[in-house]
């Protein structure tokens, strides 16, 4: 009898570990942050006393803020769709059997190796003005006379971390895509091309359908990854030139560890959860209902 | 034997499909080695060039100094390890229990781990830091201490981990350790005689991207830790380039080159686990 009801309770014991510190690590910041956004805050940390809403309230009046809200949507909206749709066509080559896969493969992999941080660096170094590899390049291949300010003007700067946010997406999203083609049993194709479908209808009628739930995967996650993505843009400008380049994560970032203003800071976490959970449900309610799975 | 000709042609398409992509990828690899053995007096000269005059290695024992690289370097390997360690000892049990065991509360941890995964660091780092400030560890707080940030990734990466290592482990036949029961083996016996041994090379993959995202991570060390004499890779070399009036590039890429190669050619060697541990999981 005992045998039974322990082994009822035995995958809980299991989840138990892993749950506590999750438990742990997550709640008891997110408590916290609740309960900063509302009071106000010293440099140090130290409570000042109840605020209500103010720090809120400060926030929506700061024209930089709100900026940064509209930027983080364009941020998230042109790396996720810039990462998706290069993907795609990347995974349906790498799927082909061709001489060097192997090595393509892992070519493409390649940037997911490198530290979010480290990338930021190299690529700054690259875009420098006047020495950097870039400009260089370009004006070697004659598609530009002088030198542009890549990173010094507002104009370019922020489609530059788009495309560097585009680049360091590319790999994990290929890596989804190709697990997803590798579940699609090869026959149907034979039967396809026995019915006279050309390569783009079966693209159309059969591949695309079936990565379907591995593309609307990959746009959750990479939505989730890039929304909160901080090196690249903290590394490469830090939110400049005159704070043209900020998104939220930055802006948190600037506010709370740089201004000293972490009740200010810890309202924006809040704002940026709230649109994560925005973003979720209407993920959920558009999602077709899963079955638990065992 | 011939040579598929038509494969051949199909190989020729495929690379020239992917060129650009490829050039864009290694560009930066480019720029790292080139800039890191370049002497200083050619990184900055008008207009620049890619090729070093001579390639001045030297570069790297000046970065060491300078950088205090192998202080970095070991911090960084310390926190990494623990944090894959304590990371993959909680997982483990979970993995098993949510691949093996129907139960009620398996899609609620399902989700829960999902929500993990939306909660970046970066979201929490106002309050990770003052749960650090707020424990009372020896003289001081948490806040400078390697045991706040191995203990912040681990929580982390549990997700990861979990997703990673369940899905292996559910391709395991659940035979072979009913057979085992059958033959008079307890449970936890038939595990350990006939899962782990299967399952090994799962949880070697496994902890190894986890040690990956752990020495790569920045957020959180960045927050965390504050003295020199702590600072991991990430925070160490960033701290070359932020906030300086004149950054000496050919130290700082060989910094980048030196913490980025072990890793890649670590990753580049296991790659291939990744896509099938992360489909088997996606479509679950």
């Amino acid at each position: 009898m005992t045998r039974i009801s322990f082994g009822r309770l035995t995958p809980w014991l299991l989840i138990i570990p892993s749950f506590a510190l999750a438990l742990f690590i997550i709640c008891y910041p997110l408590y916290n942050i609740v309960f900063q956004s509302v009071h106000e805050v010293s440099r140090f940390g130290l409570l000042k006393g109840f605020c209500g809403l103010d720090n809120f309230r400060k926030l929506f009046e700061d024209p930089v803020f709100v900026a940064s809200v509209w930027r983080t949507l364009w941020w998230t909206l042109g790396v996720v769709g810039g990462t998706v749709a290069v993907s795609v066509p990347v995974a349906l080559i790498l799927h082909q059997d061709f001489y060097g896969r192997g090595i393509a493969r892992t070519l493409v992999m390649l940037p997911w190796s490198v530290s979010l941080t480290m990338t930021a660096i190299v690529w700054r170094w690259a875009f420098n003005d006047e020495y950097g590899m870039v400009n260089v390049t370009l004006q070697r291949l004659g598609m530009i006379d002088a030198p542009i300010h890549w990173l010094a003007t507002s104009e370019w700067a922020f489609p530059v971390e788009i495309l560097v946010g585009i680049l360091v997406s590319v790999p994990f999203t290929v890596t989804i895509f190709l697990g997803g083609l590798s579940s699609v049993p090869g026959d149907i194709y034979e039967a396809a091309r026995l019915d006279g479908a050309s390569a783009w209808q079966q693209f159309r009628k059969l591949t695309f359908p079936l990565l379907r739930p591995f593309i609307n995967m990959a746009i959750v996650l990479n939505v989730i990854y890039v929304f909160n993505s901080f090196p690249i843009i903290w590394v490469m400008t830090q939110g400049g030139p005159s704070n043209s380049t900020h998104i939220l994560v930055t802006y948190l970032y600037e506010k709370g560890f740089r201004l000293g203003k972490p009740g200010e800071a810890a309202a924006v976490s809040l704002v940026m959860l709230v649109m994560l959970m925005c973003f979720t449900m209407i993920y959920l309610k558009i999602q077709p209902k899963e079955g638990e799975g065992a | 034997m011939r040579v598929d000709s038509r494969k051949l042609r199909r190989s020729l398409v495929c690379w020239l499909a992917l060129s650009p992509l490829v050039v864009v990828v290694l560009f930066p690899f480019a720029v790292m080695f080139l800039t890191a053995v370049k002497p200083a007096e050619e990184v900055f000269v008008f207009p620049a060039r890619w090729l070093p005059s001579y390639f001045r290695w030297a570069n790297f024992a000046d970065m060491w100094d300078a950088a205090k690289f192998g202080i970095a370097l070991k911090n960084s390997l310390v926190v990494s390890l623990s944090a894959t360690v304590l990371a993959i000892a909680v997982s483990i049990p979970a993995a098993y229990a949510m691949a093996r065991y129907p139960f009620r509360g398996k899609g609620f941890y399902r989700q829960f781990l999902l929500v993990t995964q939306m909660l970046a660091p970066v979201l929490l780092v106002i309050g990770l830091f003052r749960l650090a400030a707020m424990i009372h560890w020896g003289e001081g707080n948490l806040v400078d201490k390697h045991i706040s940030v191995i203990v912040a990734y681990a929580a982390f990466n549990i997700a990861f981990a979990v997703w990673m290592m369940s899905s292996y482990f559910a391709t395991i036949p659940r035979d072979l350790e009913e057979s085992a029961w059958l033959e008079g083996c307890g449970r936890a016996r038939a595990i350990l005689k006939v899962f782990l041994p299967l399952a090994a090379p799962a949880m070697v993959v496994t902890a190894i991207f986890t040690f990956i995202n752990a020495w790569n991570e920045f957020a959180v060390v960045y927050t965390l830790i504050r003295s020199d004499a702590n600072k991991t890779l990430t925070v160490q070399i960033t701290d070359l380039v932020a906030g300086r009036y004149t950054v000496e590039w050919h130290q700082v890429m060989a910094a980048t080159l030196l913490a980025t190669l072990p890793v890649s050619i670590m990753f580049a060697w296991l790659q291939r686990y990744l896509v099938k541990g992360l489909a088997l999981g996606a479509v679950k």
